[in-house]
């Protein structure tokens, strides 16, 4: 009878701190043993989809660009960062739909439920991060204290821009059932657009700005740069990095804010 | 003071002559306007519910109780009107809870009990009494998606009558489970009463709103057609049937 005790307690007497904690711990632990049978092996299974692309990637591609021997660092760090940018996006577009067998049945925080499915993104992001780590170490490329801040900074700009686009596709996908097939062939168009399989320089030069506009690719680029080259991008590349991660952040966030209170009427 | 305070609500769904859910349709019948009707659900409801009352609703299919019970809690906005609640609301709508069926019963209690508002302690501590109480101590590790409907609407009311804070929301009060089940749902009810926790109930019931309910509410399109004691509206709603079927 805990809770029927608890429920005299008069209405606001007492708060937590932090009253969704509970619930972002459950949906966070509940999707993980969902998605991967609540064991380890299940996880190490998650991993190794882009570990297998990488090893065939590198196995065709490292013929192509012998003449770059970083060819096989940059490849596995823009591989798990856009593994990263995939599986987060396609979790946070489905969220509130596959969640919402809570949402038409009790009053639940919406925003909780798009933030906490791309949780296994970013659990297996910082796996990736300390593999990519690891790799660096092994191969002789051991990065500077600066090198890693700034990467962090850029994983945390992705992940600025996956939420943003979580927080609108997911109440977008509530009125147009098919927007996760368009994604997916955006994806599937993103993949060669960001230049994640092939050097940047191999394209003219006057590409490089368009490309700079598909948000993964100056994340990929920058990182490589810090991580792999060594060398700090210009402070206009980080202000517009800032701005394009600022800017997807807050028009989620705003069509999320316009269109989520209806959001359990489209269910 | 009311606990819930439903000013002048009222609540409609536009309903489009050709439904379009994909941006397909949408494109390729952008040549092809579409027409919209508006069903009034709720036609400027006011209600007001005090601290400890038990307070019955009625009304035939599509009069607007769902749609009421969900504004009410928060999950439906309405289109005009305002509603206040003071207080926590545990809602069973729909004969249920929400469930994930990838997960087994420990963890959609945990999942569940969170949104209605526990800490994960409490669930834990209560976890052995909420599953007796749906008698399925046996089944605590089987996934849902192996469940019957009946045993899901169990463990649902259980998870809720336990979860309640304040005010309890049944839609379909006591429609699930055998004998000894709605009993056991009977007396915890009674014991939520006594302990001064408001319930507001849905049923087509009379039996239950004249039994269980000090006050009800009978919906007629959208409007209330008469709020009273309980008993006098569950003789309204049986007449109002009962011309209903005379007259068809």
């Amino acid at each position: 009878m805990e809770a029927v005790a608890e429920a005299l307690r008069p209405v606001g007497a007492r708060r937590a701190p932090f009253p969704h904690a509970g619930l972002i711990w459950t949906l966070v632990r509940t999707d993980f043993k969902a998605r991967y049978h609540g064991t380890l092996g299940g996880f190490v299974w998650a991993l190794l989809k882009p570990v297998c692309m990488f090893v065939v990637l590198m196995g065709v591609f490292s013929f192509l660009f012998a003449s770059k021997p970083e060819y096989k660092l940059n490849l596995i760090v823009g591989l798990f960062l856009w593994d990263f940018f995939g599986e987060g996006t396609k979790s946070g577009l489905m969220s509130l739909h596959a969640r919402g067998f809570l949402l038409s049945k009790a009053r639940v925080p919406s925003w909780i439920l798009v933030v906490t499915a791309i949780s296994n993104a970013i659990i297996t992001l910082g796996v990736f991060s300390l593999v990519i780590v690891a790799f660096l170490l092994v191969t002789g490329h051991p990065p500077t204290g600066e090198a890693l801040f700034a990467f962090a900074m850029y994983c945390a700009a992705l992940t600025a821009m996956v939420m943003g686009f979580s927080l609108a596709a997911s109440v977008l996908f509530l009125r147009y059932r098919d927007l996760n097939q368009v994604w997916e062939v955006v994806l599937q168009a993103g993949f060669f657009l960001a230049p994640i399989i092939y050097p940047l320089e191999i394209l003219p030069e006057r590409f490089h700005f368009y490309l700079y506009l598909w948000p993964p690719t100056p994340i990929i680029e920058f990182s490589r740069s810090v991580l792999v080259r060594g060398v700090m991008p210009t402070t206009t590349g980080h202000v517009y990095l800032a701005l394009d991660a600022i800017s997807c952040l807050v028009a989620g966030i705003f069509i999320f804010w316009r269109l989520s209170p209806r959001a359990a009427e489209y269910l | 003071m009311p606990l819930i305070e439903v000013d002048k609500v009222s609540k409609a769904f536009r309903i489009p002559s050709v439904h379009r859910q994909t941006i397909r349709e949408h494109l390729l019948g952008v040549l092809e306007p579409r027409r919209f009707q508006s069903l009034q659900v709720l036609d400027e409801v006011s209600m007001e519910i005090r601290r400890g009352e038990t307070v019955g609703i009625m009304g035939r299919n599509g009069s607007g109780k769902s749609t009421l019970l969900k504004v009410i809690c928060g999950i439906f906005l309405p289109d005009q009107g305002r509603v206040s609640t003071r207080a926590a609301i545990t809602p069973i709508l729909e004969l249920g809870v929400g469930w994930n069926p990838d997960l087994d019963a420990v963890d959609n209690v945990l999942l569940v009990g969170s949104v209605m508002g526990l800490s994960i302690q409490q669930i834990r501590r209560s976890m052995d009494e909420i599953l007796a109480f749906a008698e399925l101590e046996r089944f605590a590790n089987l996934k849902l998606m192996h469940y019957s409907s009946g045993m899901s609407a169990r463990l649902g009311y259980a998870v809720a009558f336990q979860a309640v804070r304040e005010v309890l929301v049944l839609d379909e009060i006591f429609a699930v489970g055998d004998v000894g089940f709605r009993e056991r749902c009977e007396e915890r009810y009674r014991q939520l009463k006594s302990l001064g926790h408001t319930v507001i109930v849905v049923s087509h019931d009379p039996r239950i709103i004249s039994t269980f309910c000090d006050r009800a509410l009978l919906l007629d399109g959208g409007s209330i057609a008469m709020d009273g004691a309980s008993a006098d509206v569950a003789d309204r709603y049986v007449s109002m049937l009962t011309h209903q079927s005379g007259s068809g």
